[in-house]
């Protein structure tokens, strides 16, 4: 089983038309393709970031307002300038890309224009046959493209059924000023809204500090994936942040088979902090498993069901700090009270922290920020633990 | 419950009702015979107009019935046009000429339920709008155009109303100003005056509409622009009181889109959070309900959300609960319903799927009957009034000539439907911005339905009431109904809204749309049916906005920023404390127009309530 192809795709700025590409997406999806898929009105810049973070074979955009030939021509110069020609753009915009346009745009080095009438299955086959191999040797003019570049040959190293240990100089240990934060709980709760709040905060209380993210979403073996968390973190497209999607390609337990080597180059590379995010996880799930985060957040909906659900949630028992989201909700209330004793129960000093993550300025992801950022706090969890 | 909820009940009731009273016209002899008494005087007051032939026809045509529980369904559950729950119409002498010499002809109706005084939303390029007596008084042509500079677009303006005497005015705006961005912030030069204008500053306002008598009768503004909606009203209403004095506030006239749910269900052009967006909306809408009263304040669209590929009942779905949801947001403020209720309107698509036989008819009617019901809406708040354009994206590229009869098909349905205003699209706007030849003949069409052919002309209710579109009726109100049902499992459009639920139902059905296309279980002629191979795909000119004039609104804009850059930081310091109570924000952000940028603006708006988190 070879390594999916990974195409990052995106609609530019000032531009809200995500129908096509929704739809393109979609077909390369079950085509086995992997798709990070940054959203609409997306920069320049914004694109460039991520096609490198995501170290991505090709990426393609969906234009329907205009300015294409300057804004196609801009990512195919930024990515040539980061030193990633490798990376190609390819796209469309329906009728509003005329024959001329394509014509220019390609002189510019944009590989393939697509016009309206091809079909989905011509689409999917090009970036097959054109995307499908990786040059073998390929550049790495900067430390972040070399990490991303990096990441990639541990996940195609699992995919191809052998790891790639050599890339980990040191296993088991990290850079002593990273602090390593692991996200997890049910899907819809709000985990991403939540990290890029915290994210926003961070960026804000140290204007030096930089923060890598590795978000997962599901798959299965030989299938693709939509990797749309960048669409959401509006906050985490940012240059102090290195963030990587990746697909679970068939594991289990909200991690993909690649997390550990991953978040063990990450955790090794001088970030401040390095957050990760499980996919939506059961009550069985216990992600992290390895020493090598430092503290879990388990985030939770208030509405989990009956009082006795929550006696099955194996992470209650794990978590260092519960937030129990969209606590604007009517049930938080009794929700906080049932998940307090049931935390009380266990006589460790977990946190109980109640956050509307989607309202601007939220005391609760203010205070839940406290808790991450807190120097003693986190060395005293780590001294607990064995 | 949300209001959405007691809708359905609404609705559920009154079907009910209707069919109680059917059963009572059939048992209750005296009331039977009430019925079928006032349905032959009914009958006798219709008046007979005249066909160019010679034939005499009568101008409401009524079903064939005699028997009183037939007579009570149909004037109860579908009503006379112009009367509730206005299936057939929402007035009642729609698109007839008028009689040709009234002292001759027989019969009058009393005076009520006459004409449309419906300015619509959007009506781009349109035909009549409902009676032919205003028809006389108003062209219903809007002269749509929005390009380059406002200087340019001022000049288009100028160019295309010259031989019309009620100048009603369709604005598209460019990328950045649709996202409150300055045509001077990085990144986006190569947008400036694409596709729309380039509105910055109040000065733009000023030069846009320039030479135009903003408080005329004649006169009347639309502005497609939703996001930053308040926002651009604000400068709107501040470039009117600088070139005529703040008397002219009451008089203004038009209409801005500002449909804050179908931009998050499908358009994708909001900047602030969902929540936020509302509240300046609705802080917006009691303003101009109060001050501005021939203004609409939000042009309620499911246009947008059709062309986004929802099914048509999505569309009417999705577009008549966001309506609801805008009038309880509006209700919980304390503004009666018969006052805000008439400044509604709606905008939706017509493609060429059998719903649309009857789409915008059963809109009418559940509209009705919430608003009656569920709000307690008089009359006037009651109607469901309507711009409607063709599907764009019924529209393909491949023997483009083909989208003239598209165009026309789906024209024959709107009219069918009683759309209250019309845009035809230009057959060629798969390619292009439509140019001028194509522009004519997609207003042609309406001209040749309307005045031309005697189709609409000469009867109401031509074209209404077969068994066929009974039967869609039925079917589409059900389905609709059910969608309202999951809408309000969900916690009400809003919490639906925050489940995306609205967005991956429209983008399943997107999905499936083309796929049919591909498998050819919908087939499209000349591109997967009767294909020609051979044709060569045309080539147009485009007009795009050279560099330098681009250059020059980010020089002016910069300009205006040095200039007022005192006054600007109190009027933000000011609009921002604001926004943090729950005070009505529309006066200060009048104020802060006066000063400031859109781009200033929003990003300040942006610090206190957050920027707009997309869903995918």
């Amino acid at each position: 089983m070879s390594a999916p192809i990974r195409v990052l795709t995106a609609v530019p700025i000032c531009d809200g038309h995500d129908s096509a590409i929704n739809t393109i997406n979609l077909e390369f999806i079950r085509n086995g393709i992997e798709v990070v898929y940054l959203g609409f009105h997306r920069y320049v810049s914004d694109i460039v970031r991520a096609a490198i973070q995501e170290d991505v074979a090709a990426v393609g955009i969906s234009s329907y307002n205009g300015g294409h030939i300057e804004f196609f021509a801009e990512v195919v110069k930024q990515l040539k300038k980061r030193g990633a020609g490798d990376i190609k753009v390819f796209g469309g915009g329906g009728g509003t890309i005329t024959h001329d346009d394509q014509r220019l745009m390609q002189k510019r080095g944009v590989d393939q224009i697509f016009f309206a009438g091809t079909s989905l299955t011509d689409m999917v086959e090009f970036v097959r046959k054109r995307y499908g191999k990786r040059p073998k040797r390929r550049p790495t003019s900067d430390a972040e493209m070399k990490l991303a570049r990096n990441l990639t040959e541990i996940e195609d190293g699992y995919a191809n059924g052998k790891r790639a240990r050599k890339k980990i100089e040191n296993r088991k240990s990290k850079i002593e000023n990273t602090k390593v934060i692991g996200f997890t709980g049910p899907g819809g709760a709000g985990k991403t809204t939540l990290i890029d709040e915290i994210v926003l905060r961070l960026l804000h209380r140290d204007n030096k500090s930089r923060i890598a993210i590795l978000s997962h979403d599901p798959s299965v073996v030989g299938e693709g994936a939509l990797l749309g968390d960048r669409a959401t973190m509006i906050n985490s497209q940012d240059d102090r942040v290195f963030m990587r999607s990746m697909a679970t390609r068939g594991q289990s337990g909200g991690l993909s088979p690649a997390t550990e080597d991953c978040l063990q180059l990450l955790a090794q590379e001088g970030f401040d902090y390095v957050i990760i995010e499980t996919v939506g996880t059961g009550q069985e799930a216990m992600p992290f498993q390895n020493k090598l985060v430092d503290q879990t957040v388990l985030v939770m909906n208030p509405d989990y069901g009956a009082r006795l659900q929550l006696q099955k949630i194996v992470m209650l028992d794990l978590a260092d700090i519960v937030v129990v989201n969209k606590s604007d909700q009517e049930r938080a209330r009794t929700a906080m009270s049932e998940i307090e004793r049931r935390l009380e129960g266990n006589k460790r000093d977990q946190q109980l922290v109640a956050t509307v993550a989607k309202r601007h300025r939220d005391a609760g992801v203010d205070a839940l920020c406290d808790l991450l950022t807190e120097p003693t706090q986190a060395a005293s969890k780590k001294g607990k633990k064995k | 419950m949300s209001k959405l909820g007691r809708v359905v009940e609404a609705v559920e009731k009154y079907n009910a009702f209707v069919e109680d009273e059917v059963k009572r016209a059939r048992t209750d002899k005296k009331f039977g015979t009430e019925m079928v008494k006032r349905w032959n005087e009914i009958k006798a007051k219709i008046p007979v107009g005249t066909a160019p032939t010679g034939l005499k026809l009568p101008r409401l045509a009524l079903p064939e019935i005699d028997e009183a529980g037939d007579i009570t369904r149909y004037l109860l559950g579908d009503g006379l046009p112009g009367e509730f729950p206005f299936l057939n119409g929402a007035y009642r002498e729609m698109y007839l000429e008028p009689l040709q010499s009234p002292a001759i002809e027989t019969g009058t109706y009393e005076k009520n339920g006459h004409g449309a005084k419906s300015k619509l939303n959007g009506s781009k390029n349109g035909a009549r709008n409902g009676a032919a007596k205003l028809a006389v008084t108003e062209e219903p042509t809007r002269l749509f155009s929005g390009l380059m500079l406002a200087e340019d677009t001022n000049e288009r303006f100028h160019f295309l109303g010259r031989h019309q005497r009620s100048k009603r005015l369709s604005t598209a705006f460019d990328g950045p100003t649709l996202y409150g961005i300055d045509s001077d912030a990085p990144g986006i030069l190569g947008k400036i005056g694409e596709g729309g204008v380039a509105v910055d500053t109040v000065e733009d306002m000023v030069r846009l509409y320039d030479g135009f008598d903003l408080g005329s009768p004649d006169f009347s503004a639309s502005m497609t622009i939703s996001g930053p909606a308040p926002i651009i009203m604000a400068m709107y209403i501040a470039a009117a009181k600088r070139r005529f004095g703040p008397g002219i506030v009451p008089k203004l006239r038009g209409t801005i889109q500002a449909d804050i749910f179908k931009e998050v269900q499908a358009q994708n052009e909001t900047i602030f959070p969902v929540e936020a967006s509302l509240r300046f909306l609705t802080d917006m809408m009691e303003y101009t309900t109060r001050e501005m009263p021939r203004w609409y304040p939000v042009s309620i669209s499911g246009y947008h959300i059709g062309e986004a590929g929802s099914t048509p009942v999505q569309q009417a779905a999705y577009t008549l609960s966001n309506g609801f949801a805008y009038a309880e947001m509006m209700a919980a403020r304390g503004i009666p319903v018969d006052e805000f209720g008439p400044r509604l309107s709606f905008f939706l698509d017509c493609g060429l799927d059998v719903e649309y036989i009857a789409l915008t008819r059963v809109s009418r009617r559940i509209w009705a009957i919430g608003m009656r019901d569920a709000f307690g809406a008089g009359h006037k708040a009651q109607m469901f009034k309507v711009h409607t354009q063709t599907s764009g994206r019924s529209l393909v590229a491949a023997e483009f000539k083909n989208n003239l009869t598209r165009t026309a098909a789906e024209l024959m349905l709107s009219y069918m439907n009683g759309t209250n205003s019309c845009h035809s699209n230009s057959a060629d706007e798969p390619f292009t911005t439509p140019s001028e030849e194509w522009i004519r003949l997609a207003a042609h069409g309406q001209a040749i339905l309307l005045d031309e052919s005697g189709i609409f002309k000469h009867t109401m209710n031509m074209l209404s009431g077969s068994p066929g579109m009974k039967a869609v009726e039925r079917a589409v109100e059900a389905a609709i109904l059910e969608e309202f049902r999951e809408i309000e499992r969900l916690g009400g459009v809003m919490g639906a809204v925050e489940n995306r639920y609205q967005r991956s139902q429209i983008q399943t059905a997107a999905h499936r749309y083309e796929q049919q296309i591909y498998n050819g279980l919908r087939p499209i002629i000349a591109l997967n049916k009767y294909r020609n191979d051979t044709e060569e795909m045309p080539e147009f000119e485009l007009a795009r906005t050279p560099r330098a004039k681009q250059q020059l609104q980010v020089d002016r804009l910069k300009k205006f920023k040095e200039k007022n850059a005192a006054k600007a930081d109190k009027a933000l310091d000011k609009l921002a404390a604001v926004v943090e109570t729950d005070e009505n924000c529309f006066p200060a952000l009048l104020e802060a127009a006066e000063v400031c940028s859109l781009g200033q603006i929003s990003e300040r708006l942006q610090e206190v309530v957050g920027r707009f988190r997309p869903m995918v």
